[in-house]
């Protein structure tokens, strides 16, 4: 039977030929990724403790925790949680990796985004493994399923194909493609689906594009979003996937629920206003927007190619006084890298605020807004008090447009600034 | 085990598509914890006394994508308290649903609910036909079919009891559980 992506990495999972939407099936996942989070790890490690009396995971190999939030710890409290994820992974013999990053990316580095696999997590934005071609997705809190048994029960979701078609302007990056699907589409165009991305748009794009897209899938309602492993995957992953799994394309006859084309040739960058990751406009209309912060990180952005482009803006040219601009790389890996290009001497002296990997200035933990405070942000979300006071504002766009913004003061449009690097 | 059917008038209607629940109790409130508070304040902004308007088992109906956003568990903590006994919506955003269905709270699809019915009105929910029922008017509309985990998770009360009864089963068939 013909098959999606999808469908073929539950049906291995799940130990059958085949499956179709609405088989509810029980897949045993590759890997249980988590971070330590208050209401989440604890929560698990306890009730798998007191209400299963179940001392160890099965198969603890499959297991890996990121401590990405609240690092470094600015409460007593908040570095009693990772000593107690610590204490956990070292009694289970499951890892636990900390200050390497934002895991979702840390993930992917060492290995755990292999083509084929399944992974669950509690957090919708694993999707980015997708990138990868695995099948990454959020359980919310049914991952305890997997603290408790070998596997998980799934219903097995439609897939929608997409496919980008055209080429991007100038000034236009990935995470505008996204929202661009969610401007076309809808926000819950997807919902309970899982979506493969195609197209000679996808082929074109890097790894890092990829992994901005999938990982923001939670906002068109996805399960999750897959890209069929091309060359480029397979050289970037050489020497660190953890499975050897066949890596699974989709069948020229899968049968889909929809498939949609989308050519993004007149794509220009988009803003999302507050307070919805829906809001999603063109720059252009939004522009001369007094703004006071900027964040460029995240799981989303704050790779290589969101450094690159924010250093091609800035370089020679200064934030604006009073603007505080943080820029955070999503792991130490990219921040290394960074540093032997030039980009983080670039954007120092252009007047960011640098700080090591973490999830915090996203979540308003630090760089707090206080009322009536705007930000530009590559960040995921724009709900109000997600950056701080719930009367402060949060306007998502490329890093190309945080800085050029942070130059001055106000949303800017970074065209000019790229094209005289020309 | 089998889901009581749900019965009780319509709470409140939220005709907005994409709604964002942390609403429902202010997003400056969501650090509160104490659930009596919580419930104090449901619906506040929109109409003050709401809490008091509320009569155990009613229910609450929704539009297309309920609970976009970053949905916390705050808002139909504060709704159960005052003894809201699910939502019926158009559709849902999936975040929220499975978050709501592990905690054992009934959330039903039901195309066409917007439409069928006012505040007020008194509906029910039957689990055998899969059909949600406007009791003034005798008309009937399908909801979406629960899957077998999510239908056992509404019966068990929750995600913890639903794999305590999922375990216990599997165990009386097959013994030991794997490891390698």
């Amino acid at each position: 039977m013909p098959q999606t992506m999808a469908e073929k990495i539950l049906a291995r999972a799940s130990g059958r030929t085949s499956v179709r939407p609405g088989d509810e099936i029980d897949a045993r996942p590759d890997f249980v990724i988590a971070y330590d989070f208050p209401g989440t790890t604890d929560v698990l490690f306890r009730a798998a403790r007191e209400e299963f009396g179940m001392d160890r995971v099965s198969s603890p190999e499959r297991f890996v925790l990121f401590i990405d939030h609240m690092i470094p710890a600015a409460a007593p409290k908040e570095e009693e949680l990772h000593r107690v994820t610590r204490a956990w992974g070292a009694q289970q013999g499951v890892p636990v990796h900390e200050r390497k990053g934002i895991g979702h990316q840390v993930s992917a580095e060492l290995g755990y985004a292999t083509p084929g696999a399944l992974i669950v997590h509690f957090d919708g934005h694993v999707s980015q493994l997708g990138a990868f071609g695995s099948y990454a997705f959020s359980a919310r809190r049914g991952v305890l399923e997997t603290f408790v048994s070998e596997t998980l029960a799934i219903t097995v979701p439609p897939t929608v194909r997409i496919v980008l078609t055209g080429t991007l302007q100038t000034g236009v990056m990935a995470r505008d493609v996204f929202h661009h699907l969610v401007r076309v589409l809808g926000p819950s165009s997807c919902a309970f689906k899982a979506v493969e991305l195609a197209g000679p748009v996808i082929d074109e794009m890097s790894i890092e594009g990829r992994q901005t897209i999938c990982g923001q899938a939670m906002f068109l309602g996805a399960t999750t979003m897959l890209i069929a492993p091309d060359a480029r995957t397979m050289a970037w992953l050489e020497g660190r996937s953890r499975l050897d799994l066949a890596p699974v394309h989709p069948d020229a006859d899968a049968v889909y629920e929809r498939v949609v084309t989308i050519d993004v040739s007149e794509l220009e960058p988009i803003i999302v206003v507050p307070p919805s990751p829906a809001n999603t406009r063109n720059l252009s209309e939004h522009l001369g927007i007094e703004v006071h912060t900027g964040y460029l990180g995240s799981c989303a952005s704050g790779r290589l190619e969101d450094l690159r482009a924010a250093a091609q803006v800035l370089r020679g040219r200064q934030v604006k006084a009073g603007f505080q601009l943080n820029v955070v790389p999503t792991s130490q890996a990219i921040m290394a890298q960074a540093a032997r290009e030039g980009l983080i001497e670039c954007l120092v002296e252009a007047g960011a605020f640098i700080s090591s990997p973490t999830c915090d200035y996203c979540y308003g933990r630090i760089a707090t807004m206080a009322d009536g405070q705007r930000a530009v942000s590559t960040g995921t979300l724009n709900t109000p008090g997600r950056m701080g006071s719930v009367n402060s504002e949060i306007y998502l766009c490329n890093a190309a447009v945080v800085a050029a913004s942070a130059i001055e003061g106000r949303i800017a449009d970074p065209r000019p600034y790229l094209e005289d690097v020309k | 085990m089998s889901l009581r059917n749900l019965r009780g008038r319509v709470a409140w209607v939220f005709d907005e598509d994409n709604f964002d629940i942390d609403r429902i109790i202010g997003i400056s409130n969501l650090k509160i914890s104490d659930v009596e508070q919580l419930a104090a304040l449901a619906m506040a902004d929109c109409e003050p006394g709401f809490a008091a308007t509320v009569q155990p088992g009613d229910l609450l109906v929704g539009g297309h994508n309920f609970g976009y956003g970053h949905p916390h568990f705050q808002a139909m903590r504060a709704m159960r308290h005052l003894g809201i006994a699910g939502v019926i919506a158009e559709s849902f955003s999936p975040g929220f649903f499975l978050g709501e269905i592990n905690m054992g709270f009934p959330l039903i699809t039901c195309p066409g609910i917007l439409a069928s019915v006012q505040r007020g009105d008194e509906i029910e929910v039957d689990w055998e036909s899969d059909r949600v029922r406007h009791l003034p008017s005798g008309r009937s509309l399908p909801l979406q079919r629960l899957s077998s985990a999510e239908r056992g998770t509404l019966e068990a009360g929750g995600l913890i009891p639903y794999l305590k009864t999922r375990i216990a089963s599997a165990k009386g068939q097959q013994p030991s559980v794997n490891p390698k």
